[in-house]
């Protein structure tokens, strides 16, 4: 399986979009610098350089992580399971014999390892700018909580990947499905408190946000306190075995549906 | 079994209503470069397809090695080379990085493997041209390079030669029969193009609409079928009628109302000009011709030429 990783990222060569992949990882943690130093509402809000500072990285997270990640990750898909279509290689890799079950769980490995790096690079950039600007505390808790977050958002994220292949059409509509898969998530975060928990605790961004919030509380200056005191008091905070059950499910089942539409490209 | 590489039983590939193959039972000899002829859309490739497991057939069974590719798959596939349709690459590697890709998940540890591969077909090693940027023929030979390199016991082509120039595909027609005479190696290998699989097969297998109508070696073929007696006379239907009722043969092909083909050789010339000439037919020429390969086939498939 490692070989079958390894060859998936080395079919990645001269693919620009993972180098500006890395480079989204910027996206949030520089502007989101210059908005904790510059508006003074926020320095009301974070009186302190190291509140400053992690008001800001859980903007990055937010904004960067739990939005940005989503849309990317979708695209990325995209390239990896539209790659074996548009190149013809699908006969290739079945001559060895590589089977579909290899092959979508090469591609989905992939994903996960670049979410990690993609939250990891955010997380690391937000703690430099924060060595400079502001006081940084709580290192191993931030990039620990990073990794969690690229796992969470990638196994979340797979039923998006369902959908790509299941239209198995062009790019641009699997990014359309992205940008709709982002705001489906948004809208529900935003309307948590209206909405039955089923729905909430079924997508993964509301999910993930209300479970990180509430695991951080003990380790990070939270800004938002009393949104938190009210979703606990809602009810709507879920535990750590209940979102690692909802996403795994989630992850293998959705994993278990491409596999199976990608058997069904196979002999098309 | 055993003296058969390849052997299928009843192999059946049905898509809705349309019967893609039929019933077709293919024995391939070991060490024998065996050419599958027929038309565009005869069958060639679904029958490759379902050879090396690419597609599932409705019906009948595939046996490799003398195992049963159901079942065998993961033992059977390392020891195949195939190239079935346009070859399939990834376009923003080059031909090096791509044989790598293929190399590696074959586990293959050979560290020569790639560039003797690239080398037989006439490929630089190490080149830094993208695939995308290749022409037709250099697609072809980079296929064939991905089909040899990891030198498997069986080869699976289909139409291998798409794309190659005149001198590009006398290079690979004497690198197949050197792998096939040297190296011992089977090789199936489809084509349209019936000059290319007279010059190279020693078997071959006429498939037709899905049907596999004829199964012979090239030089049992030349020897029986593709000779014939050809007759002008001033009435072919007449002649017709005495190949029948007197020499009992059905054997004969009336091309028009002056000229026959007689196949049945073993009829002696003399006797039947002399049984024509008795009943009044007027004799022009009788003598011994040999088909192609092309003309063979029309006979078989009972239509027009290949392409």
């Amino acid at each position: 399986m490692l070989k079958i990783i390894h060859c998936e990222f080395a079919k990645l060569k001269r693919k620009h979009f993972v180098f500006l992949v890395i480079l989204a990882a910027l996206l949030f943690p520089i502007p989101m610098t210059a908005m904790f130093l510059l508006l003074p509402r926020l320095h009301d809000k974070y009186p302190t350089a190291a509140m400053q500072f992690d008001g800001m990285w859980q903007s990055v997270l937010g904004f960067g992580i739990q939005m940005l990640l989503p849309c990317i990750l979708g695209v990325l898909a995209a390239i990896l399971f539209f790659m074996e279509r548009d190149n013809n290689t699908f006969k290739n890799l079945r001559a060895i014999p590589v089977t579909s079950k290899q092959m979508v769980v090469g591609k989905i490995a992939v994903l996960f390892i670049f979410s990690i790096i993609f939250c990891l690079a955010s997380t690391i950039v937000s703690i430099l700018l924060g060595g400079v600007f502001f006081e940084v505390t709580g290192v191993f808790y931030k990039l620990w909580m990073s990794v969690l977050m690229g796992i969470m958002v990638t196994a979340g994220t797979l039923p998006l990947v369902i959908v790509i292949v299941l239209f198995n059409k062009t790019y641009i509509f699997s990014v359309l499905l992205c940008i709709f898969y982002s705001v489906l998530n948004s809208f529900a975060e935003f309307m948590m408190t209206e909405l039955p928990k089923a729905v909430v605790f079924a997508l993964p961004v509301p999910l993930i946000n209300l479970w990180s919030s509430n695991d951080m509380q003990n380790h990070v200056i939270m800004g938002d306190a009393d949104d938190l005191l009210m979703f606990k008091s809602l009810d709507l905070i879920p535990s750590t075995k209940l979102t690692f059950t909802i996403l795994t499910v989630m992850a293998f089942t959705s994993v278990g549906i491409i596999i199976y539409l990608y058997k069904k490209w196979e002999e098309c | 079994m055993n003296d058969f590489i390849i052997k299928t039983s009843g192999l059946t590939k049905i898509y809705g209503k349309q019967k893609s193959v039929a019933d077709l039972n293919l024995n391939v000899r070991k060490g024998r470069i065996y050419g599958l002829l027929g038309r565009n859309g005869a069958g060639k490739t679904t029958t490759m397809k379902m050879l090396l497991n690419l597609i599932q057939p409705t019906s009948g069974k595939v046996y490799i090695f003398g195992k049963d590719m159901g079942t065998g798959e993961r033992d059977i596939l390392p020891h195949i080379g195939s190239l079935v349709e346009s070859p399939g690459f990834y376009p923003n590697l080059t031909g090096t990085e791509n044989l790598k890709i293929f190399a590696e998940l074959r586990h293959m540890t050979n560290q020569n493997a790639i560039k003797d591969a690239l080398n037989l077909v006439g490929l630089p090693y190490k080149d830094k041209k993208l695939f995308s940027k290749y022409s037709l023929g250099m697609k072809q030979r980079l296929a064939i390079a991905l089909a040899v390199m990891h030198d498997p016991e069986l080869l699976i082509l289909d139409e291998p030669i798409n794309g190659l120039d005149p001198i590009g595909i006398a290079e690979i027609r004497s690198f197949f029969r050197e792998l096939c005479d040297v190296k011992g190696k089977t090789i199936l290998i489809s084509s349209h193009i019936l000059s290319e699989i007279s010059l190279l097969a020693d078997d071959i297998g006429i498939i037709d609409h899905g049907v596999l109508l004829k199964e012979e070696s090239l030089r049992e073929l030349e020897k029986q079928n593709m000779r014939y007696i050809h007759f002008g006379v001033s009435d072919s239907a007449e002649a017709a009628q005495i190949l029948k009722t007197t020499f009992k043969t059905q054997n004969f092909h009336v091309e028009d109302e002056h000229n026959i083909r007689l196949y049945e050789l073993s009829l002696e010339i003399p006797k039947v000009n002399r049984a024509f000439i008795e009943k009044g037919i007027e004799l022009t020429e009788s003598h011994v011709c040999e088909d192609t390969l092309e003309d063979y086939f029309k006979k078989i498939t009972g239509g027009v030429g290949i392409a």
